[in-house]
């Protein structure tokens, strides 16, 4: 990726009227994003610069994001916060893996919290498409664990 | 010293502490429900966990998912603020067993002060001045009858278990106090889960005095002053200053010594706030104790140059109180006036919605505690308090025209708040003077009233 097709994916956002634009290009990743008119004005000082979040930052209401998922593309969201296990325990395989169908009712995964194992189940029927979250990390409410696709 | 603390609350105090924790060099980390996503809290915070959607049984008031995000962010400690999760005793003994250190005084000391007849029998016992009342709970309407004739009317029959100025009922004969009184049992086992009720005298026009006090783990305890909250609506405060017009230098020390007394009773550790009622002869009684750091507590830190919740998180992470109770003077006058999204003329109905526009004051003296912005969206599912308007002048009658002054620089549309309220409670005569019960406010409201 060089400073020519930088500049043309900044002309694309702003024609556009895009904010936020990842992509993944042969084994590179950039992610650009606009500050959105919503940010607030001079009167409070805001250091987005200094704010990480330990966890994927949800994108904000409102902002257009462009995104690679088609729309049929459902998720399966945590219901509580916690650290996401993709199996029962070390040993074990994990209980879904990418490709596979799941049935309504199937146990996905596990979010545990203060030393309790919380067993996740899918509300809906569909072929895994994508795990955003690696096993062993945290989880927030409302965070992505899985997208699927409909069968 | 912490490195690292959980803020289990929302709007400006939890801003005021990640400020304080930024200060003393701890990283912070905020969680928030669905709908403060952009909040202030959420973006100065070095971490973010997103912990429930909106209500606050699934969000704040979340045990598990607090304790949960506290873990996966390996906190040393969490900080309550006030309201929550602040006075419960439940969760601060979670976070004991779970080691993380819970910033405010051990459960069992919030679970003392938090029944309030418990409360009143340890002052008992240290000699701090009470209200006449029932020697503890009043069992039957019978009984609740013999005491009510013992002390004289006006009664009022008060919740074990309540507080904040809820699950109270003022009676002035015994027949109001027969039908008051299972009505009042009824309330507070539907508000606070606990029948129990005790009876009080009902003082006249009191003035509500509170004492700020400050203990550490080493035994020290010492009073930073009074705050008068006499200014109400519904028991809610709405405006507090310091140092209150009516005490005299030999009443403050007195009030002050008693203070101290009931919290080294209670075994304190942390701030807290020992409430008092003056009555108009300058008799003092014992009302409750508040086990947390409270929503006024910038006034004190205006009057005696102190952050308190720098110090709060300081005594928690195991350090001697910075000062002696010499150390300690009152500086000027401070007053606060709580700014809420309601609308005053509309029987301050609450008014949620989008700021499109808005101005804060400011200037030499003038302080704004708040975690609004232009484009902010106020959420009905919390209190209506959007801002804290504090100001610091040489003496009371500078302080009241710089908060006069302040108010009418305060902008916010489309919102309806009570900032045009405040202004005609500081231009009333009954004010300017000092002269306020905690009747004031309900009386400068009725429609007949001059003001």
């Amino acid at each position: 990726m060089n400073l020519k097709e930088l500049r043309e994916i900044i002309k694309l956002m702003n024609d556009n009227e895009l904010s936020e634009v990842e992509l993944e290009h042969e084994g590179t990743k950039i992610k650009l994003k606009k500050l959105s008119s919503s940010v607030p004005e001079a009167t409070v000082t805001i250091p987005t610069t200094q704010y990480q979040s330990v966890l994927p930052q949800q994108p904000v209401q409102g902002q257009t994001e462009v995104s690679s998922k088609p729309a049929n593309r459902k998720e399966i969201t945590s219901p509580m916060v916690g650290t996401f296990y993709r199996a029962p325990s070390p040993d074990s395989p994990p209980y879904v893996e990418v490709g596979e169908i799941v049935e309504v009712g199937q146990v996905v995964c596990i979010v545990e919290a203060m030393k309790l194992m919380n067993e996740i189940k899918s509300e809906i029927k569909g072929k895994i498409v994508e795990i955003p979250v690696e096993n062993a990390h945290p989880v927030e409410y409302g965070q992505t664990l899985f997208v699927l696709e409909p069968v | 010293m912490f490195s690292k603390i959980l803020i289990a609350n929302r709007g400006e105090i939890a801003l005021r502490i990640i400020r304080a924790c930024r200060e003393l060099d701890i990283q912070t980390v905020a969680v928030y429900s669905e709908a403060d996503r952009n909040s202030l809290h959420v973006r100065f915070a070095d971490e973010a966990v997103c912990i429930g959607p909106a209500p606050s049984s699934e969000s704040y008031l979340n045990i598990p998912a607090i304790i949960a995000a506290a873990e996966i962010t390996d906190v040393e400690a969490i900080h309550p603020g006030y309201g929550f999760l602040a006075e419960n005793a439940h969760f601060a003994e979670i976070c004991a067993s779970c080691n993380i250190t819970f910033i405010g005084p051990a459960s069992e000391t919030i679970r003392s002060m938090g029944d309030k007849v418990v409360a009143k029998e340890t002052m008992r016992k240290m000699g701090v001045p009470l209200t006449p009342g029932s020697d503890g709970v009043v069992p039957t309407k019978e009984e609740a009858l013999k005491i009510a004739q013992q002390i004289k009317y006006p009664v009022i029959i008060k919740a074990a278990s309540g507080g904040g100025g809820k699950g109270m009922r003022v009676c002035h004969n015994d027949v109001s106090l027969i039908s008051s009184f299972m009505m009042a049992k009824n309330e507070a086992e539907a508000n606070f889960g606990n029948p129990d009720v005790y009876i009080e005298k009902y003082i006249e026009d009191p003035r509500h005095v509170e004492f700020q006090i400050v203990a550490d783990h080493y035994g020290n305890v010492i009073h930073l002053g009074e705050r008068d909250c006499s200014i109400q609506r519904r028991h809610q405060k709405l405006l507090e200053e310091s140092p209150s017009p009516v005490l005299t230098e030999q009443l403050r020390k007195k009030m002050g010594e008693a203070a101290v007394k009931a919290a080294k009773a209670a075994n304190y550790v942390s701030m807290g706030t020992i409430e008092f009622l003056v009555d108009s002869s300058g008799e003092f009684y014992f009302m409750e104790m508040n086990t947390r750091i409270q929503v006024e507590h910038p006034v004190t830190e205006m009057v005696t140059g102190i952050d308190l919740v720098k110090e709060q998180i300081r005594i928690a992470a195991g350090e001697k109180l910075s000062f002696k109770q010499d150390d300690v003077k009152l500086q000027g006058a401070a007053i606060e006036c709580r700014i809420n999204a309601e609308d005053p003329d509309n029987n301050f109905m609450p008014s949620p919605g989008k700021i499109e526009e808005l101005h804060l004051p400011g200037g030499y003296g003038v302080r704004i505690d708040t975690h609004i912005y232009n484009g902010y969206e106020i959420c009905p599912f919390y209190d209506s308090m959007v801002a804290k308007l504090i100001v610091h002048g040489r003496d009371r009658a500078e302080a009241i025209r710089i908060m006069g002054r302040a108010l009418e620089e305060f902008y916010i549309s489309p919102i309806k708040t009570t900032i045009g309220l405040h202004s005609r409670i500081l231009s009333n005569q009954l004010f300017l003077d000092g002269k306020v019960s905690t009747h004031f406010l309900e009386k400068m409201l009725k429609p007949d009233t001059i003001s």
